[in-house]
């Protein structure tokens, strides 16, 4: 994987800003297929510096939080993700940002860095501090370092080595407003202006998907890309359900709790998108009118936005459907996967990874299994079977792990026939673990985390992503290129190992000593006594020698 | 404590006692447990049910769900659906109302290729709806099912159940606080659609290989937690019975049964348990013939092994489950709400599950509904009845121990008198004979004397052998007598019945006339059954004592009873009782009584032809059972039970010489002297 990525700017900078650093806020609103809308709320910022530099201290818009734990452990890309709730590829199409549920990080380090083990941890442990999240539970007993699955995705100034990248997840995070307040706190006007207003706690959690999300990566600075930028993009995907809202007519009021009071003053631009490409079959008007509607071709297939730009005035947006709602086809997008257990029992099982390929040519994938230490896979029993027939991987990355200190991980890379079903199927066994090693709420099971499949899309179909030369959603208007990069995470697996019963161990303790002291005294008896015919000799030496010596021990007593 | 010490333990006072007495221990013993066992279900014996799961927190939350209209709705139309399709399921409708809720929504198709006989295929399909929780990524799941009957279904219609589902789904759809998924569930064709939506889920085959075809599913879950299957009758509902007796006598975890008592009771409805309401009389007599009578239905239910519900199958992956079974009387007349307020209720309390269900009792026999017998109680009353089985196994070990050593110590004490009386005749011989001439004279006297009472363990372990080998082969026989049955023009359950009643009867047959060695070799062959017995008994126990106490009230007098005899009567007698037992005859016995009680004011042919019938089709059943869903009575009865049953009839075959039967009540006078 010897490649440079040298990356196309498009965007033109200018240079006669005062200050080197530019903000942008964004929300995008989709209504989905079924009964869903999609928000995805997208605050970027610029910073003019040179990622190599150490000085990273001086910032205006950028977070100086960050800042100073990336430079301080020689962070050259940090993506997080903080999610509840499972994104359903196949009625949703495909996000704007992936993301596995739970908490999700992924980091390079510049090639400089010495020891990346002992700067993972104690970044996570930053982190953990920054998000208020439990990244500190991320240690080399449960990342990888997966070879293929993530290549940067900034530029980068030297050859690619796999060794400087490290993933964890932890599927059993629990996302809530304790990871919201800190992460708002990283936006340049904070809750109090602008978009990020709408991010009210309350609402946004009577979602049926929500993900904060924070990612940070060196970008050109301009077309020659002879100079590089950081670019962080702060993201927030919610999908709300219209069952659970108890209407479709939605509003920014219904959605958030309350309208945009002003535009945030920092933002260079601060716009809202409406999707209306389905507004012909399920019709909604919006209100006010839009102050320009777009359409953008991408990769064949063209859709529709309403744009409002926010101004400096409280503002609005409702949308009202004209009809009874229409219950349309649902076309599942090209790829999407799932990841179930088979098997039942407490000794052994199999994990199954399905992927389904609905397009009509075959597609290169690239599956990720990340397992944690206490599941031991058989290599061996690894099962690829498209539409029936047995496959073989084009290659086949394994790194056994090792107990209590490694995670194991499997890279796979497949290509799927054209409209195939593709299951990937291993066992493995169920291991007793030591009994401080059981969480709290021992029985709830122990997870396995999401398997990633990444892939080139070839066409633009329920694609939504921003391109890789892009920082805001706008870019990715007309942005056709030669094929689009997704990576889906399927959903994490809960399994049992075989738990004790903790409130036995004092039984089991009792029952343990009173049988071993039984057993005990007769046992070593037997082993140590001899029975031997003792001679009863009365003469009188011996019977001074037996008085003396009784006398001793008395005295002695 | 002699705990490990002691070798010479055959000699301790206390095994003196025993063995003085042994007789009339394993008959206080035996009573004992039987009426400890009955007594288990008067009230003072047993406890109230109680919460374990503190997360559970039943009925703390107030019901919502108050639409009446909606489950009607349904019902009206899938009353009209349903006269579209006279024996299948209306799955387009229930696929489009799914749908229209708002659930992902998936079909299962199934195949069973029937095991026995020629081959036939049967094909199936379930529907079912998840319904994604807001709160968690689908790593956990509760299911709620429903089995459908079509129109021509022998059983009471559950399509009132499908209705209040629906509506349900669509209530809890507009929820925000699920933190588990919930799968809503519609089996075809009772059992088997459930069985095959299990595999399919899991990923597995849980009978005979290539039997139930379950093929592979589209949406999953994760791991599913618990279920409840949702049976009404009628859509207007006077009590729910809750039904828990699982495949091979597996129970749920009683949380869940205390959860449903506990919500029924929250809404007023009246709930039974094996169709007895949970009743209190002041006479303490009354009050324990009514728990005992209860207790007694849930006995012969569990003991079969056989799931009374489709609840019954999940037990097997780990998922607590049971039955709502819906009836209409004329008491009460309680409408959807009502159920749909108990779905929600313990649906919400099930949702607050952190932990799967691991506290509280999963061995219990209930007297009431609201009162149990925990393992602790019940198990000591088995144990009672098994450790006869020991004692005289033990006993009998003994016997023969003091036997062969009285024997050498008579021998010892006859030698120097012999040697004293050859010298008072010839004189001259005695002094000719050298020390090796003695030696070799005592060896071939002492093996001419033993010979008849030597052990042959050769012999016996051989019996032991190929006497369970003969069991293994019954389990895999039946497949081919049903194969040759058919090529002749014979019913499937016919040519089995009469392939089982033809082997039956060789086994019968061929001990009596195979070599019996000696007197203390059956001896020690009956101490080898005894033990497996008990052993067997003890096993069983520990998963299905319902079965365990059954066949042990059944077999422990005769097999205790039973050994080698000279008395003609008495040997006529115990071998006729010990036939009566052979489980294939036993089988067809209890199926000819029970079809003489039911119809008992038919002709006597009729009754006759009836009975065979019956009996033919319940150990065709039993065949198939195990092979679709791996219920292992048929593989315990012929396995062990039938192989127990040979090394017995073949020990009580033999019949003893005078000698060595007063020989041995000689040995055992000297030793109560």
């Amino acid at each position: 994987m010897a490649v440079v990525f040298i990356l196309l700017c498009y965007f033109q900078l200018s240079l006669a800003l005062q200050y080197s650093d530019k903000f942008t806020e964004e929300l995008v609103l989709k209504p989905l297929v079924q009964d869903q809308i999609y928000a995805h709320f997208q605050f970027t910022t610029i910073w003019n510096v040179d990622a190599r530099s150490r000085d990273l201290f001086q910032s205006h818009l950028f977070s100086r939080a960050l800042s100073e734990v990336i430079v301080r452990h020689n962070v050259q890309e940090l993506h997080i993700s903080l999610t509840a709730g499972l994104w359903n590829y196949e009625t949703w199409g495909y996000p704007i940002v992936d993301s596995a549920p739970g908490a999700e990080v992924w980091v390079w380090f510049k090639d400089d860095t010495n020891d990346i083990d002992t700067n993972w941890k104690q970044l996570t442990n930053s982190l953990s501090g920054l998000l208020c999240a439990s990244l500190n539970q991320i240690d080399n007993t449960n990342s990888i370092n997966p070879d293929i699955s993530f290549a940067p995705t900034g530029i980068i100034s030297n050859t690619l080595n796999s060794s400087f990248v490290r993933y964890a997840t932890l599927p059993r995070e629990i996302v809530c407003t304790e990871n919201l307040t800190p992460w708002k706190k990283l936006l340049p006007c904070d809750s109090k202006l602008g978009l990020a207003t709408l991010l009210n706690a309350g609402p946004i959690h009577n979602t049926r998907y929500h993900s904060l999300s924070i990612h940070l990566r060196p970008i050109c600075r301009n077309a020659q890309c002879d100079l590089a930028s950081i670019e962080l993009t702060q993201s927030v995907d919610l999908v709300y359900d219209f069952t659970i809202l108890g209407t479709r007519n939605w509003s920014l009021r219904k959605l958030f709790g309350q309208g945009i009071m002003n535009s945030c003053p920092l933002a260079d631009t601060s716009t809202i998108y409406v999707e209306t490409t389905n507004n012909d079959t399920n019709i909604f008007h919006l209100s006010p009118t839009p102050d320009e509607y777009l359409i953008s071709t991408r990769g064949g297939f063209s859709s529709q936005f309403a744009k409002y730009v926010v101004k400096e005035r409280p503002m609005t947006i409702a949308a009202s459907y004209a009809d009874k709602q229409m219950y349309t086809v649902n076309i599942p997008p090209p790829l999407y996967a799932n990841q179930y257990k088979i098997g039942y029992g407490q000794q052994k099982g199999g994990l199954v990874t399905k992927i389904y390929n609905n397009h009509w040519a075959p597609i290169d994938v690239v599956v990720l299994q990340n397992l944690p230490w206490y599941i031991p896979i058989y290599l061996h029993t690894l099962k690829i079977i498209s539409n029936g027939t047995p496959m073989k991987p084009q290659k086949l990355i394994y790194k056994p792990g090792k107990m209590r200190e490694k995670a194991h991980s499997l890279e796979l890379m497949l290509r799927l026939p054209a409209k195939s079903t593709t299951s990937i199927k291993f066992y493995f066994d169920y291991v007793f673990l030591k009994w401080q090693e059981y969480p709290p709420d021992a029985n709830h099971g122990f997870y396995i985390g999401s398997a990633i499949i990444s892939g080139h899309l070839p066409l633009g179909r329920n694609y939504t992503g921003i391109p890789q030369d892009g920082s805001t959603y706008a870019s990715s208007f007309n942005a056709s290129r030669k094929n689009y990069f997704v990576q889906i995470r399927t959903e994490p697996i809960v399994i049992t190992l075989p738990t004790p019963d903790f409130s036995m161990p004092y039984n089991v303790i009792c029952l343990a000593c009173t049988v071993v002291a039984l057993a005990f005294g007769p046992l070593h008896n037997i082993t140590t006594k001899r029975l031997v015919l003792k001679v009863n000799s009365d003469n009188l030496l011996t019977k001074l020698k037996k008085f003396g010596r009784s006398l001793f021990c008395s005295k002695k007593l | 404590m002699g705990l490990l010490t002691d070798p010479s333990a055959g000699q301790s006072k206390i095994i003196k006692i025993l063995m003085k007495y042994y007789s009339k221990l394993c008959i206080i013993l035996y009573l004992g447990g039987i009426i400890a066992f009955c007594v288990l279900a008067y009230r003072p014996f047993n406890s109230e049910t109680y919460f374990s799961e503190n997360a559970l927190l039943p009925g703390l939350v107030r019901s919502e769900y108050r639409d009446g209209n909606t489950p009607h709705t349904y019902y009206r139309e899938l009353l009209d659906e349903m006269e579209k399709y006279e024996s299948k399921l209306p799955y387009s409708w229930l696929l489009a109302k799914f749908k229209q809720i708002g659930l992902d929504t998936y079909t299962h198709n199934f195949t069973l290729n029937y095991p026995l006989g020629k081959s036939q295929k049967f094909t199936g399909k379930n529907v079912y709806g998840i319904l994604r929780a807001a709160r968690a990524a689908s790593t956990e799941s509760v299911v709620l099912s429903v089995p459908y009957r079509p129109p021509l279904s022998i059983h009471e219609t559950t399509a009132p159940a499908i209705a209040i589902m629906l509506a349900f789904a669509k209530f809890a759809n507009k929820e925000k606080y699920w933190a588990k998924d919930i799968i809503f569930l519609v089996t075809e064709h009772e059992q088997l659609g459930m069985q095959a939506w299990l595999e399919a889920y899991h990923g597995i085959s849980g009978g005979k290989e290539g039997t139930l075809n379950a093929g592979d599913m589209r949406g999953r879950a994760g791991a599913i937690q618990a279920a409840i299957n949702l049976e009404l009758h009628s859509i207007e509902i006077g009590e729910i019975d809750i039904k828990i007796e699982g495949l091979n006598g597996q129970l749920p975890n009683l949380d869940l049964f205390n959860l449903a008592t506990r919500m029924c009771a929250k809404e007023g409805v009246s709930h039974t348990f094996k169709n007895r309401i949970p009743r209190r009389y002041t006479d303490p007599l009354k009050d324990w013939k009514y728990t005992f009578q209860t207790m007694l239905s849930m006995v012969a239910t569990q003991a079969t092994g056989i799931p009374n519900g489709n609840h019954g199958l999940f037990y097997r992956f780990g998922i607590q489950a049971l039955t709502l079974e819906g009836f209409a009387n004329s008491k009460d007349r309680l409408g959807f709400i009502t159920i749909g307020r108990i779905l929600e209720g313990t649906f919400r309390s099930l949702n607050n599950l952190l932990e799967r269900f691991h506290q509280s009792f999963f061995f219990y026999l209930l007297p009431s509904s609201d009162r149990y017998v925990s393992i602790g109680l019940y198990i000591p009353t088995i144990a009672a009845l098994a450790a006869t089985l020991f004692i005289k196994a033990y006993a009998k070990w003994c016997l023969l121990h003091d036997e062969e050593e009285n024997k050498e110590n008579k021998d010892e004490l006859d030698k120097p008198q012999t040697i004293d009386e050859t010298g008072d005749h010839n004189p001259i011989t005695r002094e000719s004979f050298t020390l090796k001439q003695w030696e070799e004279k005592l060896k071939t006297d002492t093996t001419q004397l033993n010979q008849k009472s030597k052990v042959h363990l050769g012999h016996i372990c051989a019996v032991f052998v190929i006497s369970h080998l003969v069991g293994f082969g019954l389990k895999e026989l039946p497949t081919y007598f049903a194969k040759i049955g058919v090529q002749y023009g014979y019913t499937t359950e016919s040519s089995i019945y009469i392939g089982l009643a033809l082997s039956t009867f060789l086994i019968i047959l061929i001990p009596i006339f195979v070599k019996k060695p000696s007197y203390s070799s059956m001896i020690v062959l009956d101490i080898f059954a005894l033990l497996e017995m008990g052993n067997l008994l003890i096993c069983i126990a520990m998963y299905n004592i319902s079965l365990a106490m059954f066949c042990g009230v059944l077999y422990i007098p005769f097999a205790l009873l039973l050994s080698p005899t000279r008395c003609r009567l008495c040997s006529i007698v115990q071998k006729t009782c010990w036939i009566l037992l052979h489980p294939f005859v036993l089988a067809t016995i209890t199926v000819f009584t029970y079809t003489f009680f039911v119809f008992w004011n038919e002709l006597v042919d009729q009754i006759l032809y009836k009975a065979l019938s019956a009996t033919q089709q319940a150990i065709m059943f039993s065949i198939v059972d195990s092979m679709v869903y791996g219920n292992w009575l048929f593989s315990v009865a012929c396995t062990i039970m039938t192989s127990n049953w040979i090394c017995f009839w073949y020990m009580c075959q033999y019949r003893p010489m005078i000698e060595e039967i007063t020989k041995k009540t000689e040995t055992s006078k000297q030793k109560v002297d």
